[in-house]
């Protein structure tokens, strides 16, 4: 009659390496979801536009 | 609410706020107006001098061209609708390009000039004037592609900055400007002869349409005009149409209503006259007026032979042609 090896001291190294992989591939399944879903920020800065030559207060008077 | 008065061009757009003028990129923004595309070109590219077309400034350069949206003209046979009839918001692509960052890009990408073009460059000045300057200060020359529908001051200032012009006239009669461009021709003359008055180089193109600008006399009153106001060594430019926009109703322009024209044109005692549009046609090529001798000779916008001598004159009968044949004519020797 054969033994089976005894790897019980191996076994809480194994649980930790599937833990991390398991905890990566949840990740990168809900990183692209979580960016999508991020709620819209307004612009933090307005692209100022430049002031044109050549033109003047309209009198709509005159 | 305060309006504004555009005093850029003929039209004098009153514009009130949160509107565009009729070029539609500059807007009235709290009672000031904004150049909306500046530093925000949609065109870019480079390309050879003769497809300007200038045919007697620096020939052969190859020169980083751009345009932004929008045109204050509104020709029904526009060739570049997609950028000219359309405003900042509606292109597909716009590029972020300050002028220091519009002439460092030139420089790198070996062109000694920039040509502001495709749309009217008019419509985006502050861009260019603004450019332009800096551009002089690294020896880049500018080229200024336009109908010269705009006002004596801003063109008197900008001349200041620019090198060469090629300017449309689009025909010899005001009706024409006013159906098919939607402008007027007295305005676009008295800036041609502001042009030349400033000691810009200007070159002249007349684009022929079938039917609507062709007419023998017209040609020949537009020819003299620019004989006696310009001078007869402004080279004349003659253009095929080709169907496009809204005017896909008319043929393209026969080649002997090109050969007329020209004809007309040295009739009357211009120089240099051209043929454009049209592959392989001798008018593409540059001849001395006075023995005939093949100067520049041209297909399409290559150079196939060069026999000019380094200060611009025929090296058989030494006359002088006319135009900016050196970049040391503009800016000196290279220290």
């Amino acid at each position: 009659m054969t033994r089976e090896p005894d790897r019980s001291s191996r076994q809480p190294e194994r649980r930790r390496v599937l833990a991390l992989l398991g905890g990566l591939g949840t990740l990168g399944l809900l990183l692209p979801w979580l960016r999508t879903s991020a709620p819209a920020r307004p612009v933090q800065r307005e692209i100022s536009l430049h002031e044109a030559d050549f033109y003047r207060p309209h009198d709509l008077a005159g | 609410m305060t309006a504004v008065t555009c005093e850029l061009c003929p039209r004098g757009c009153v514009i009130p706020e949160g509107a565009a003028g009729d070029c539609r990129i500059r807007v009235n923004l709290g009672g000031r107006l904004r150049a909306t595309t500046y530093g925000r070109p949609s065109a870019v590219h480079i390309d050879p001098m003769e497809k300007k077309p200038l045919y007697h400034f620096l020939p052969g350069a190859p020169v980083f061209s751009i345009a932004t949206a929008g045109c204050n003209l509104h020709c029904l046979n526009c060739q570049n609708w997609q950028l000219s009839q359309r405003g900042g918001e509606e292109m597909e692509e716009i590029y972020r390009l300050d002028p220091p960052e519009l002439v460092r890009a030139a420089r790198e990408e070996g062109c000694r000039s920039i040509a502001y073009t495709y749309s009217d460059p008019i419509v985006f000045y502050e861009y260019v004037y603004d450019t332009a300057e800096l551009a002089h200060a690294q020896r880049l020359a500018n080229c200024f592609i336009t109908a010269a529908y705009i006002n004596r001051e801003p063109l008197r200032k900008l001349c200041g900055v620019i090198d060469a012009v090629n300017a449309d006239l689009k025909a010899f009669d005001d009706g024409f400007y006013r159906r098919v461009n939607g402008a007027t021709l007295k305005p676009v003359l008295d800036a041609l002869v502001t042009m030349r008055e400033e000691g810009v180089w200007l070159e002249v193109t007349n684009l022929l349409i079938p039917t609507l600008n062709d007419d023998p006399a017209m040609i020949r009153r537009l020819a003299r005009w620019v004989h006696d106001e310009l001078g007869p060594g402004t080279p004349l430019h003659f253009s095929r149409f080709q169907p496009l926009y809204r005017m896909r109703n008319l043929p393209p322009t026969p080649v002997e209503t090109l050969d007329l024209a020209r004809r007309e044109a040295k009739d009357v005692g211009m120089e240099h006259v051209y043929v454009g549009n049209v592959l392989g046609h001798e008018g593409n090529s540059t001849y001395c007026p006075r023995d005939g001798t093949l100067l520049i000779g041209r297909v399409g916008f290559m150079i196939t032979h060069y026999a000019l001598t380094p200060d611009g004159r025929c090296p058989s009968c030494n006359e002088r042609i006319p135009g900016v044949w050196r970049s040391a004519e503009l800016f000196g020797e290279q220290p």
